[in-house]
């Protein structure tokens, strides 16, 4: 993107409650997190014009929440996605403000991610084959579940670079042990240990129910307006100070080339835009479907040296206390899941320093990291301020 | 007959990779190939995926095709029907030693999920999996 640094602010956050059967509709989650969202930010739910999500028909329409929200906005979107979502719609929420075309843009992402429609289960097969770019070279193989694709690359690159089960295992410990001072984190309560981490039968190789994200019901909303009008709202705001998103290979369920993703190129791009270094980001929240996908993306936004990731994540850098307090909620792997849009949330909380004098505040934190992922083929980054 | 109790999803024709199934029904090994950047295309589509030439053809390589892993999974879960009498599969890519800039996901069979490895000789053969259909598939072979 060009350069819109400090000119725009997450001025809201909000979510609804996370359960595994929530007994209500995407809609009422959404509706719960937009709420919180825009009392988060003290508006009006007239404030808002614009109104976004993403989904993968599991939610609600845009319409649909503005309608129950008592708004009738200027401008509606739904698009079909998961993983780097967030930031692509605040890439067009921003553009949209930016044109003059909308002053405040909320964004949500609601979903019975178990009750209901659970990623990588229940689909038909033939859909599966015809709706997949490359369907036809993957069903037939049983290849159908994201933890069977993402292992695949996986495998490889811990092939090339010496990363090994216990590397993955400390992604976890460190997410799983934030989720034990967030009481609100679908984990909260059940600590992991090494032991019981290495003791877990792997579902898809190299991974074990531990690498994987919770699937669980929740809406997660984020209002987006700028600096300008940021100052009216009650809120801490938290400034964007770069942004970039980026698709680079063809087939989305058919990678050929899973020696380069696309964080690789957007990681450049964004520091540029923002005008700072790896070394300035003092807190992260890194996309964490899966736990090998959080070491592959600290490679690609320059936190360590491609080699020396999985010493970084052992040394305990990924904790808060370390040199990257990483997913300090617990993560998409141990608070819950909304491709993504949870962790945007937290880094919003952490930049306002809404936990200070808590153990789950790192401390005096100026600069954090946000980034999205939907396989090799597609990332989306920020960088904030507060 | 194993032919009638065959559960797994059979791969579905369409107007853009009927070459390669066509072939495969025949237990031969077809790609796609860009005449305009010199590219192979797998999967194949309705133009070149690297510089969108609409000027594709289709090469034959016969039916003795080898290659090696060049990355795998094993999956102890079926995600789809006819898999849970066959775990743990191991779902790999083999790189094409013939073409070494294609990659053909499958299933690595004959090989016990222990003796899987990245770089992995394997070779191609083809499953009947119903009266007039093949599935390329790949068992390993000596290094």
């Amino acid at each position: 993107m060009g350069n819109i640094s400090n000119r725009y602010a997450i001025v809201g956050v909000g979510e609804s409650e996370r359960s595994r059967k929530s007994g209500t509709t995407p809609l009422h989650l959404a509706l719960d997190a937009a709420r919180a969202a825009i009392e988060d930010a003290g508006l009006n739910a007239t404030d808002i014009d614009g109104v976004m999500n993403y989904n993968t028909n599991d939610s609600c329409t845009s319409h649909e929440l503005a309608t129950y929200l008592g708004v009738r906005p200027k401008y509606v979107k739904d698009i079909q996605g998961g993983g780097s979502s967030t930031e692509m719609l605040i890439g067009d929420a921003i553009s949209l403000i930016e044109s003059g075309m909308l002053n405040t843009v909320l964004i949500y992402r609601s979903m019975n991610g178990a009750s209901g429609q659970r990623v990588g289960r229940g689909y038909d097969p033939d859909m599966l084959q015809t709706a997949l770019s490359g369907g036809s070279f993957i069903m037939p193989y049983g290849s159908a579940s994201p933890s069977q694709w993402f292992g695949m690359y996986a495998t490889r690159h811990m092939h090339e670079t010496g990363i090994r089960k216990e590397h993955l295992g400390h992604v976890c410990l460190s997410f799983y042990d934030h989720a034990q001072r967030n009481p609100n984190a679908f984990l909260h309560g059940k600590p992991l240990t090494m032991e019981d981490y290495l003791a877990t039968p792997d579902i898809s190789s190299p991974f074990n129910i531990h690498d994987s994200c919770l699937e669980l019901d929740e809406g997660n909303a984020i209002i987006v307006t700028s600096a300008e009008r940021a100052k009216d709202c009650k809120s801490k705001p938290v400034y964007i100070m770069g942004m970039s998103l980026r698709q680079t290979h063809p087939h989305v369920h058919y990678w050929n080339d899973i020696d380069q993703v696309a964080a690789d190129y957007v990681g450049e791009e964004l520091y540029q835009n923002a005008g700072v270094k790896p070394e300035d980001v003092q807190v992260a929240a890194i996309y964490d479907c899966f736990s090998w996908v959080v070491l592959r993306q600290l490679e690609a936004y320059g936190f360590a040296p491609r080699g020396e990731v999985g010493d970084f994540v052992a040394e305990g850098n990924l904790r808060i206390g370390g040199k990257l307090p990483t997913n300090t909620a617990g993560g998409m792997l141990a608070e819950g899941y909304t491709h993504g849009m949870n962790n945007a949330i937290e880094i919003v909380r952490q930049l306002r320093h809404e936990y200070k004098g808590t153990d789950r505040q790192v401390e005096d934190c100026e600069i954090g990291i946000c980034t999205g992922w939907s396989g090799p083929d597609i990332a989306g980054a920020m960088i904030l301020r507060n | 007959m194993t032919t009638m109790t065959y559960q797994k999803p059979v791969p579905l024709k369409d107007q853009d990779n009927k070459a390669y199934w066509d072939a495969a029904d025949e237990h031969q090994l077809a790609l796609q190939k860009c005449k305009d950047c010199n590219t192979y295309a797998h999967p194949p589509g309705p133009s070149c995926s690297k510089c969108g030439s609409k000027n594709v053809s289709w090469e034959h390589f016969g039916d003795e095709v080898t290659a090696t892993i060049y990355s795998y999974v094993i999956s102890y879960r079926p995600f789809l029907p006819g898999f849970q009498d066959d775990l743990p599969t191991i779902i790999a890519l083999a790189k094409l030693d013939q073409v070494p800039e294609v990659k053909i996901m499958c299933n690595v069979l004959n090989c016990d999920e222990k003796d899987i490895r990245i770089g992995m000789p394997v070779q191609m053969i083809w499953e009947n999996i119903t009266e007039d259909r093949a599935l390329p598939q790949w068992i390993p072979i000596e290094d």
